[in-house]
């Protein structure tokens, strides 16, 4: 038993949500809350086994249908792969933990279960894919999912972004499948193993690659492409905000990356990881400057994640000239997506909880909340600490890797940006934790409102991950050495 | 159109015009450039035909070596109607029938026709195995009987109940899954078909896809075609 699980670990993974999601939408709201539980808590050791294993003996390939590429499909299993579903299935958890709360038992909100574990199961096949036509299929189902869940409200701002977001997510997908159809078209394969044998920079080559670039990037919302992000992600139900945040956008990035760090060799094109670095730089600036400008609490943290995204795409100027600072932003980007998932649904989910409970969330009439509601504003505070890339934070980790790249390359410059939007995280966020430690406003017609506590798996679930992200600062190392396992030959400047 | 859309200012529209050349010139490029000997995984596949356990190439491809992409294609499907659902105002979208009054000839027509669909599916759906056909053809077809149905002033027979078309809908991809899992116990992989069963468990799959494909294109006709009916009725059918 124990030997077939390990054996077959990569699928059931995946076929875990995958099983509960048809059942949730079969049996309605009453089983489907206990399902999307018991999937949740099932997938816990599956994880932590994938990534045991994945550490112990390297990257994994899993021939689906036994074929093996290039004729068949196969799941790539390496460290990123397994940091990314370990960061899926923990926020995953805590995220439906907060759910159940958050939209108890009312049927109005029944499509909710089938569609998150839709989303989760998708997301896990998209970081296991080892295949580009394969990813495509999996970027429409986390797109089909996401879009769904942002206009479950059904109010009016909802529905409209959830159009716009429809609009954009279903351009970047149909960028990338143009970039495949070339790929297969010219090399004949979709598979990425094979591809990396066989892929030519030549005008199919780079035409395939700068459309499934801008694709991906659309997707990812990269400034400046990042205009449906802010309202689909702050009028979606905060679980939705949450998963949008922390995971939906990595997805994209994830192909983004694996694409050009992995199958395609960066530096045949300096020009293209410089661009998107000071994209990425132009990101962290803007996006928190906007941050700072926000009056509601929900488009405040969705405006930060437009700035933290940028931290992402400062790996690739960073990774292309290859040797030790490759190795460094190669952990530093990662490690951030991990940490960032954590403290950015910490923060929706806070949000989501002040909004549930006053009814609005309007910064300036949340004053004083540290007495009414000291869980949710801890949990805001510690999810700021890695925002702001404070110690001992997983954000303190992730910054320190990418300023020792900057330095090791001696492009000194992208540390001044982590730096320069470390100070500028800060400033965002003790605009909100600054009122929440101080003074209850005079006139508080809110307060008269305040029907009570919220339910404890709600605040409970918001603090968890917030001391995750701190956690992940104080044990770091593993993370770091997991990432590291069988990391592409540019990153390890070692050749498979 | 009871709304005029507003026109874009003739900057942004010249604007537009000169991107999508801009792509389409890349793509021609693009395209111009492939070399004409590449013959991609076709040769491939034949070499590999007789051991999927079907003799249509594109059957084989679908539903065994690349059997994965189409257990998520099924779950796109499947994922698009619930969120079709979720989303339409009525949160009904369970065959209802769309046209108040029927016109009695296209009723006549519908019921004469409604089986001879089901029929042309049923072969649609076993010609799969050796040529062009199979679960995606089978299930339009039965999707157009239910579409042509609901048209004709059919509302939903009673004995489908709201959990039976649910059922319908999502039969196809838990049948798939079950499938895959019972291959994984029997000693292979995710979707590993031993060779003296591919054949029979391949036609599984696709009769249940079948009937979930139909299920879940009548469901998408009608959830989204309820509102804008609903509007036109309330704008006083000028659409």
């Amino acid at each position: 038993m124990t030997e077939w699980i390990m054996r077959q670990l990569p699928a059931l993974v995946i076929l875990v949500p995958f099983t509960a999601a048809p059942l949730a939408y079969l049996l309605g709201t009453k089983f489907g809350r206990p399902i999307a539980l018991v999937s949740a808590l099932l997938s816990q050791p599956l994880a932590v086994l994938l990534a045991m294993r994945v550490s112990r003996e390297g990257a994994l390939r899993y021939e689906v249908g036994g074929w093996g590429g290039p004729l068949g499909i196969d799941l790539v299993v390496d460290g990123v792969a397994a940091v990314m579903v370990l960061v899926t299935t923990v926020v995953g958890l805590f995220v439906t933990v907060y759910a159940l709360g958050y939209f108890g038992d009312r049927e109005r909100y029944r499509f909710f279960w089938p569609l998150w574990l839709f989303l989760w199961g998708s997301l896990l096949a998209l970081f296991l894919s080892g295949d580009i036509f394969n990813l495509y299929v999996c970027l429409e189902l986390v797109s089909m999912s996401a879009v769904a869940l942002v206009g479950l409200t059904l109010r009016r701002e909802a529905l409209v972004a959830a159009m716009r977001y429809m609009l954009a997510a279903i351009l970047g997908s149909l960028f990338y499948l143009l970039g495949v159809a070339l790929i297969y078209g010219a090399f004949g394969s979709v598979d990425m193993q094979t591809l990396r044998e066989v892929i030519r920079v030549d005008t199919t080559g780079q035409a395939a690659l700068a459309l499934m670039t801008v694709g991906l990037v659309l997707k990812t919302a990269l400034f400046p492409l990042h205009f449906w992000l802010p309202p689909a992600h702050s009028n979606a139900p905060s679980p939705v905000s949450a998963v949008l945040s922390a995971l939906v956008i990595k997805g994209s990035f994830y192909i983004l990356v694996r694409l050009w760090v992995d199958v395609a060799q960066p530096a045949a094109f300096p020009g293209v990881s410089t661009v998107l670095g000071v994209l990425g730089a132009t990101a962290i600036v803007w996006g928190s400057i906007q941050a700072l400008r926000q009056e509601r609490l929900k488009m405040l943290v969705a405006y930060s994640t437009v700035a933290q995204i940028g931290y992402l795409f400062l790996m690739f100027p960073l990774v292309t000239g290859g040797g030790p600072a490759a190795a460094d932003a190669w952990m530093g980007g990662v490690f951030h997506a991990a940490s960032h998932a954590l403290a950015k649904s910490a923060m929706f989910l806070a949000a989501g909880t002040v909004l549930a409970r006053f009814g609005h969330d309007r910064i300036e009439g949340l004053g004083g909340l540290s007495r009414r509601a000291p869980a949710t504003a801890m949990t805001f505070g510690l999810a700021g600490v890695t925002m702001m890339g404070l110690p001992p934070s997983g954000g303190f980790v992730a910054k320190w890797q990418m300023i020792r790249a900057s330095i090791e390359s001696g492009q000194w410059w992208w540390a001044v940006v982590v730096v320069a939007g470390g100070l500028l995280a800060a400033a965002y966020v003790f605009k909100v934790v600054g009122p929440f430690f101080g003074r209850e406003p005079e006139a508080l017609d809110e307060a008269d409102l305040d029907p009570g506590p919220s339910p404890w798996t709600m605040e409970g679930a918001a603090l968890a991950l917030a001391l995750g992200s701190l956690v992940l600062g104080v044990l770091g190392q593993p993370l770091l050495d997991l990432i590291m396992v069988s990391a592409p030959a540019l990153v390890t400047g070692v050749t498979p | 159109m009871g709304k005029v859309t507003p026109k874009s200012p003739l900057p942004i529209r010249i604007a537009a015009l000169a991107i999508c050349a801009g792509v389409g010139a890349l793509l021609s490029r693009a395209v111009l450039a492939i070399p004409e000997t590449e013959s991609g995984l076709a040769p491939l596949v034949d070499a590999n035909l007789e051991a999927s356990g079907v003799k249509n190439a594109v059957t084989a491809v679908l539903l065994n070596f690349r059997g994965y992409d189409t257990l998520l294609e099924i779950a796109v499907l499947m994922l698009a109607t619930i969120g079709v659902l979720s989303l339409s105002v009525t949160q009904k979208g369970t065959w209802d029938p769309i046209a108040a009054q029927a016109d009695p000839v296209l009723s006549a027509l519908a019921r004469f026709l409604a089986p001879v669909m089901i029929l042309v599916s049923g072969y649609l759906l076993w010609a799969g195995e050796h040529a062009p056909g199979g679960a995606f053809q089978a299930g339009s077809v039965v999707g157009a009987a239910g579409v042509l149905l609901a048209l004709s002033g059919y509302a939903r027979p009673a004995w489908i109940s709201r959990f039976a078309l649910r059922a319908a809908i999502s039969v196809g991809f838990i049948v798939f899954i079950a499938v895959a899992i019972g291959e994984m116990i029997a000693g292979g992989l995710l979707l590993q078909y031993p060779a003296d069963l591919a054949k029979t468990l391949m036609l599984l799959v696709e009769t249940w896809l079948t009937v979930s494909i139909g299920a879940i294109l009548v469901s998408l006709f009608i959830a989204s075609a309820s509102p804008a009916e609903e509007l036109r009725m309330r704008s006083g059918g000028e659409g």
